[in-house]
């Protein structure tokens, strides 16, 4: 065997190596990330935008935005937002097994989760609002029940162009968008 | 021989270099530990999630804490560091629940928990997205720790590769150290009062 040949066998060999880690480096990467990515998508989800006052199909029940008013916050330069939503349910099997989530949104993709405990605003301005409950307690429920639900948020007085999004675990990734 | 001497030296060589990379491995929890975005005492530090500023430093020897109309005294046989700060969410809610003095040996001093139900500590609040709001902070640590210390924040002390704010701590000497500090329930905006002694 001639250096030439011994020399041209190596520099077959070493260029497939590099060729190789071009593949099997993003594989490992892949891999080891595999369960980021389908977190990832799992959260690209679906909107079903619905204008205010408009029944939506969802998740086994028809859904209705009644109400999204602006109350002065206890802060300064703050609002809370008071969201009242109902839901008439079709399949209360198929409600039943979900867990709810809401959040306010705008724009800028800015995301606030409701507040635990309606403020005093809203038992001053709104006493039967203060006293419907979360989202989320779809027990005992029978077709043609109207559960009536309302969540508050403490948002930037200059927070604009907000919507309302209600997601339920089983009927992702679809959700709802109320504006 | 020199072939042999030759392979004798690449033994002893690679050898070697297994060795030391076995020394330096590093732990997991320092592979997944969170990611630091430095920032300076008294200027506003953005992570990805949260902002942070530090506003002022007390330190003291005692702090007087009134809650439900009666004052406590907490001594300490180090010295209080009670940090006043403002903070606020980015994108999402969240709350910030782990903050840590890193003094200058390396050691971390975890957030005193003696007057947690103080209005305004560190966890005892939701941050909203735009909202900014002021942040009090409370660590008892050795006189030998309190220059050149760092102080980190972080959501939760748990969360892997998660951005944890490394504050460094500019202005805090110990000929500052006051006899007492006093802390009071304050308003809704600005939940705490504070006088030094």
């Amino acid at each position: 065997m001639t250096a030439t040949a011994a020399n041209t066998g190596e520099r077959r060999r070493y260029w497939f190596s590099i060729a190789a880690l071009a593949v099997v480096l993003p594989a490992a990467i892949l891999v080891h990330t595999g369960d980021t990515i389908r977190e990832r998508l799992r959260d690209m989800r679906n909107p079903i935008a619905v204008e205010s006052g408009t029944l939506q199909r969802y998740a086994g029940a028809d859904w209705r935005l009644t109400g999204l008013a602006r109350l002065p916050g206890s802060l300064p330069d703050t609002t809370v937002v008071l969201a009242e939503f109902e839901a008439t349910v079709d399949d209360p099997k198929q409600l039943a097994e979900n867990r709810c989530q809401v959040a306010l949104t705008d724009d800028w993709g800015r995301r606030w989760e409701p507040a635990f405990l309606p403020g005093s605003a809203v038992r001053k301005a709104k006493p039967a609002a203060a006293d419907k409950p979360h989202c989320g307690l779809f027990e005992e429920l029978s077709p043609g029940d109207t559960v009536m639900m309302a969540e508050s948020f403490v948002v930037p007085e200059d927070a604009e162009s907000l919507a309302l999004s209600v997601s339920l675990s089983g009927a992702l990734p679809a959700y709802l968008l109320f504006r | 021989m020199i072939g042999a001497i030759k392979g004798l030296a690449g033994v002893l060589l690679a050898a070697a270099m297994l060795y030391g990379m076995q020394r330096t491995t590093p732990l997991y929890s320092d592979i997944i530990s969170p990611v630091p975005v430095a920032g300076r005492q008294g200027e506003r530090v953005d992570t990805s999630a949260f902002a942070i500023g530090v506003a002022d430093v007390h330190l003291a020897r005692e702090v007087m804490a009134s809650s439900f109309g009666r004052t406590r005294t907490y001594t300490t046989s180090g010295v209080w560091v009670i940090i006043e700060a403002a903070a606020a969410a980015k994108q999402e809610s969240l709350s910030l629940t782990s903050a840590k003095w890193l003094g200058p040996n390396g050691v971390r001093h975890a957030l005193s928990q003696r007057f947690s139900a103080m209005s305004g500590m560190l966890g005892s609040e939701r941050l909203e997205p735009g909202i900014p709001r002021p942040m009090l902070m409370a660590f008892e640590v050795p006189e030998s720790q309190l220059s050149g210390a760092t102080l980190l924040i972080a959501r939760s002390a748990l969360t892997p590769l998660a951005e944890e704010a490394w504050i460094e701590m500019t202005d805090v000497r110990a000929q500052d150290i006051r006899p007492a500090v006093t802390l009071g329930r304050g308003n809704r905006s600005q939940p705490w009062t504070l006088e030094a002694e």
